[in-house]
Order: C-alpha cells, then structure tokens, then sequence
C-alpha cells in the first residue's frame, strides 16, 4: 500500500526481544559467554479465540469464472479426479494475464474496467490490480494510456488527423492534457513529433507490450524478480479478534484513526504485553480513489472486548497467508506488495484468496527511523 | 491554540545517546525508568513476559495521558541492565539461567506514581499481562560514563567491552556501574550483523 505518514501510535513493539549481555564486572568478560539470541517464534501472536463472523464485503471469484474447456489454455488448481492437487504455474498466471493483455488490445476504445477485467483473468477484483502491476511492472491505467498514446504516435506520423482529434481517440478531453502525457512519454510535443524527420520509435516497456494493430498478442515478459531476495513464509493463522476503527480516506491520514482508537484502548488497559497492532487494508490505494480508501485500525482483543461508540469489533479470517516483512518506510509498502504479487504469487505455486490483505505494524513509528521501519504484509491464499 | 509538541527524550538528550564504533566519554544525567526486573535467559519465558509488561505499561501510561489532553510523549527505545557475574566471585560468569538484569523504559520526568499504579489496574482489570504490576519507576544516575555503538550480534557484545574497557584504562578510569543496553534495532527481523547497540559502562577514577 502506498499508505504514508505514520500507523500506529503505539506498536506491538513488546515481540521486541532483545538478548542482553551483562555482567556484574569487567572480570566476567574474561571468558567469551555464548549466548544465543532470543527466538522470534511468537506462536503466541498467533493464537486467538475462534472465529465469530468476517465483517466484510468480499466478492468471491468463483462460479461463473471458470471458463469452459479449450478456453485459452486456462487450467485452474482444481482437485484432480484422484484427488491430488494441481498446482498453479507461472504459465497459467502467464496464461490468464494474456487474455486480458489481448482483450486491452482489441478493445482499446471501450471503457475498459478493472473488475472487467479482472473477470477475463479470473482472479479476484480485490487482488487483480496489484498482480498486474507485479506482472507487467505497470498499473493497469498506465499500461491502457501507454497503449492508447502509442497508438496516438502511429496516427500522428502517419495519419492526416488533426491532433486534437488524434488527442481525443486516446481518450483526452483537451489538448493541453494530451500534449502533457504525449511529451512525457515520447520527449515531444504531438506537433513537434509530427513534424519530426526521424522515424517512429519508443522505448520498449518492461513487458514487452506495444500497441499492435492486426497481429494477435502472443506472448509478453514478466518482471524477472531482481534485487534483494524478497523472503516469504507461507504461515497458517487462527482467526484473530481484534477491535477497531474504520478509516475512510486518503491512506495516509490513516494515522489520525489510530490516533483515536489506541488512547481509547489505552485507558482501558487493553493494550496488554501480547497485543498485536494490525491494518486491516480493504482497498488498494492506486485503484480506489483517496477519500473512498476503506482501512480498519485493529488492535488485538480477546473475547470478553464489548465493542464501544465508533470501535467495532471484527474477527480475521483464518487459513493460510503468504507472510513477508516489508523493512523501511510507510510509504515504500507499494513496493513490497508489488513484488510479492508479481513476482514471488505467480511462481509460488498458489492463488490469492479474496479476503483482504493486512499489515503488522512491529514497532512504534514515533520512536523509530521510517528507514527501520518493520511491517509484516500478510496476503491470503487460497485454500487447496 | 497551539498544543505543546511531542516530548521525544531520545532527541532531547541527543548527548547522552551519542555512540559512534569507537568508545568516548560521555555524562548521563540522572533519569526517570520505567523499569522491571528479573531473571533467566533473555528470549527465555519470564524475560519475554516482562519486555511485555513494560511495554504494556508504558503504552497505557502514554495512552491514558493522551485521552485526557495532557503533554504526549514518545514512548522510549528499551534498555537493559545485566548482571552476568555472581556479585560475591566477580569472576565467575553465571549460567545464562542466573543472568539477572532489569529492563527499562526511559520516561518523562512528570510521570509520577499514582500514574503508574492507575496504568497497572487498568492492565490487570482486563486480566491482561499479570507482570505490569511488578513495573517500578525508578530514577537511574549514571554519571561519567564509556559508551558506543555495537553493530552485530548481542554475543559479541564483550568483544565492544573489551574496547571499552582498554579507553577507560587508557584514561585512568575504570568500569564500575551496572553494563548498560540501549536497543536501537528489532531483532525480530534485523539480521543478527546490522544489530544496533548502545553499550554504555559508567567509569570512575581508579
């Protein structure tokens, strides 16, 4: 999430277990002491009463998606008739991907939604967005505009369409906007690039998808995972009771809403030594507009917590999630999730589930370095 | 209106927590502690209970005292004091099992008791957290002390006293306080080798 500013006031900063060494003198450091440090299993983070009801609104991807034999290859994990598992491969990510790939380009006029979308590659709505993005190493919009200003290009050297006519076949209301993405992208002006003697070209995009008008899409390029080995557990968690707030608005006020919850849980002596503080995130902030981002501040509560004015109370799903730690600042999450959907989900073997992702916030940003940072991203899988 | 800024005592006594890789002098001015102690193993049952319990503690204080409109603060990194040795044969390291030390929490000075004792009802009122009610506030003087900072695992910590110790003597000073952690890093998720550490040993003449 590209979620800025601080998160929580306070932070479950108490799984902080540093070894210590001491002495009572100097003497004592004569002999070398081994001393192993602490173990982070928290297997009592994990624990939590049993379920109540899921507060939400998620649309489960399921029937109606599966496409019939034949259908562009699309092979879903699916329970085989001997009952073993078929797992998910990075082809049929590939696979699915491309029919959507191919859809945008066949249909470059019409208002192409995510949740269309989304469907032609059946994966769930919720999660689409940020496996595209992982996978082509753009959003979905700024492939769509990429194409859409591509094709613009091809008009321009070799049409005679006026350029603001050109401007709105790629969707621009006035010229001004158009001639702003147009330099952006391509170094020139529309008139200017018109004009131009040198012939038309353009970097090629990570993907290795341009516009293309005739030929059939057929393959593309995923984003090759690179940089530091992002390393992601598959974890199994009980379903968690929390209490919380809901934030509606841009991701990074969401501090404001914490502000709130935790003095008020505070007082009450309910943030107890085990308390895990957690971000329920209900939308994607590069899909959902600023004021609509739905988040729910949560801090772990045990059964006995009666829900009080604008606190509600809520139970996490369990089940499996794939667990990463994101390290450094708020505003850098977007990243992290960028890579583990893109990179680490389609070659994992697996298929996201529909409920929501959520964060851990492990110390406290207040006293903490935003470059020190820790925040575990916690994804759901689907159950195979 | 304006509401007073956040007290960050970390920033505000930026002196006493300066620590580079090698060991300097620095004076620590007495300060206020939440603080509990024990003993055991760190990472061992009753040390992880009450690395809880103070954090809990300081949370509800800090929490409390924000609803009701008073002077925020940031709540502070945690501290450790260690004792490895048996005090009676200083020479002698006691097994890890015998380790005792006291875990602190620095906090403002206008924390006062009653704040303290009010933070810890609250906590065992919801049966949360049995160890809040051992939390003391405790004002710790360490005067002239070495200190520095130690990148790497807790374990070689000694290798960073041994320094210490060889500066202090170089000064004509010895190490005679209680040895002295302050945790910059998460050990959860930080590896082992890019642990931050202030180590600090207060000194006197010999």
């Amino acid at each position: 999430l590209s979620g800025k500013g601080y998160r929580p006031d306070g932070s479950s900063a108490s799984y902080l277990h540093p070894g210590g060494v001491g002495h009572g003198t100097a003497a004592a450091f004569d002999k070398p002491f081994g001393r192993d440090f602490v173990g982070l299993q928290n297997s009592k983070n994990n624990q939590a009463p049993s379920p109540v009801i899921w507060y939400g609104d998620y649309v489960l991807v399921g029937a109606g998606c599966e496409p019939g034999p034949g259908k562009a290859g699309f092979r879903q994990a699916a329970r085989a008739g001997d009952g073993t598992m078929k797992t998910v491969t990075l082809k049929d990510y590939k696979e699915r991907m491309l029919r959507v790939l191919v859809h945008i380009q066949q249909r470059l006029d019409d208002p192409l939604t995510l949740a269309k979308l989304a469907r032609l590659a059946c994966f769930s709505p919720y999660h689409f967005h940020r496996i595209f993005k992982g996978m082509l190493g753009e959003s979905v919009q700024e492939h769509i505009r990429r194409l859409r200003l591509e094709r613009a290009a091809i008009q321009l050297k070799l049409s005679e369409a006026s350029v603001i006519n050109v401007a709105f076949d790629a969707g621009y209301e006035t010229h001004e906007a158009f001639t702003r993405s147009f330099k952006a992208m391509f170094g020139l002006a529309p008139s200017r690039f018109r004009s131009d003697q040198r012939p038309l070209r353009w970097s090629r995009a990570p993907s290795g998808v341009h516009y293309h008008r005739g030929k059939k899409l057929q393959h593309f390029k995923t984003i090759q995972p690179g940089g530091v080995k992002m390393n992601v557990t598959i974890k199994t968690m009980p379903a968690t009771r929390v209490a919380f707030m809901r934030h509606v608005g841009p991701y990074a006020e969401v501090g404001v809403t914490w502000d709130k919850l935790l003095p008020l849980m505070g007082k009450e002596g309910l943030l107890g030594g085990d308390t895990m503080f957690i971000g329920l995130c209900h939308d994607d902030p590069e899909v959902t507009p600023p004021d609509k981002i739905r988040y729910d501040a949560c801090v772990t509560v045990d059964e006995s917590f009666v829900p009080q004015g604008d606190i509600g109370r809520q139970v996490i799903p369990g089940g499996e999630y794939a667990v990463t730690t994101h390290f450094g600042p708020y505003n850098k999450l977007g990243e992290t999730y960028a890579k583990l959907f893109g990179q680490w989900l389609p070659r994992s073997g697996r298929e996201m589930g529909s409920t929501p992702c959520f964060e851990v916030y492990l110390n406290d940003p207040q006293s903490t370095a935003p470059a020190d940072l820790l925040t575990d991203i916690y994804v759901p899988l689907k159950t195979r | 209106m304006t509401t007073p800024a956040k007290i960050d005592l970390f920033q505000l006594h930026k002196a006493e927590y300066a620590a580079a890789r090698k060991p300097a002098l620095v004076t620590v001015n007495p300060a206020s502690y939440l603080a509990i102690a024990g003993q055991g193993a760190p990472g061992g049952p009753e040390f992880t209970a009450k690395v809880g319990a103070l954090y809990a503690m300081a949370y509800t204080i800090k929490m409390t005292r924000k609803f009701a409109g008073q002077q925020d603060y940031v709540v502070g990194k945690l501290e450790g004091l260690w004792w490895l040795a048996d005090p009676r044969r200083p020479q002698v390291a006691l097994p890890r099992e015998q380790w005792r030390w006291t875990l602190l929490i620095r906090t403002p000075d206008f924390i006062q008791t009653d704040e303290l004792c009010q933070a810890a009802a609250a906590i065992l009122k919801k049966g949360k957290t049995p160890e809040a009610g051992e939390v003391k506030l405790e004002i710790l003087a360490e005067g002239l002390c070495v200190q520095m900072l130690h990148v790497g695992p807790y374990e070689r910590i000694a290798e960073s006293v041994a320094l210490m110790q060889t500066f202090a003597e170089g000064k004509g000073l010895v190490l005679h306080g209680v040895h002295h952690e302050i945790y910059l890093s998460d050990p959860r998720r930080v590896p082992t080798e890019r642990l931050k550490t202030i180590v600090r040993e207060p000194v006197t003449k010999r």
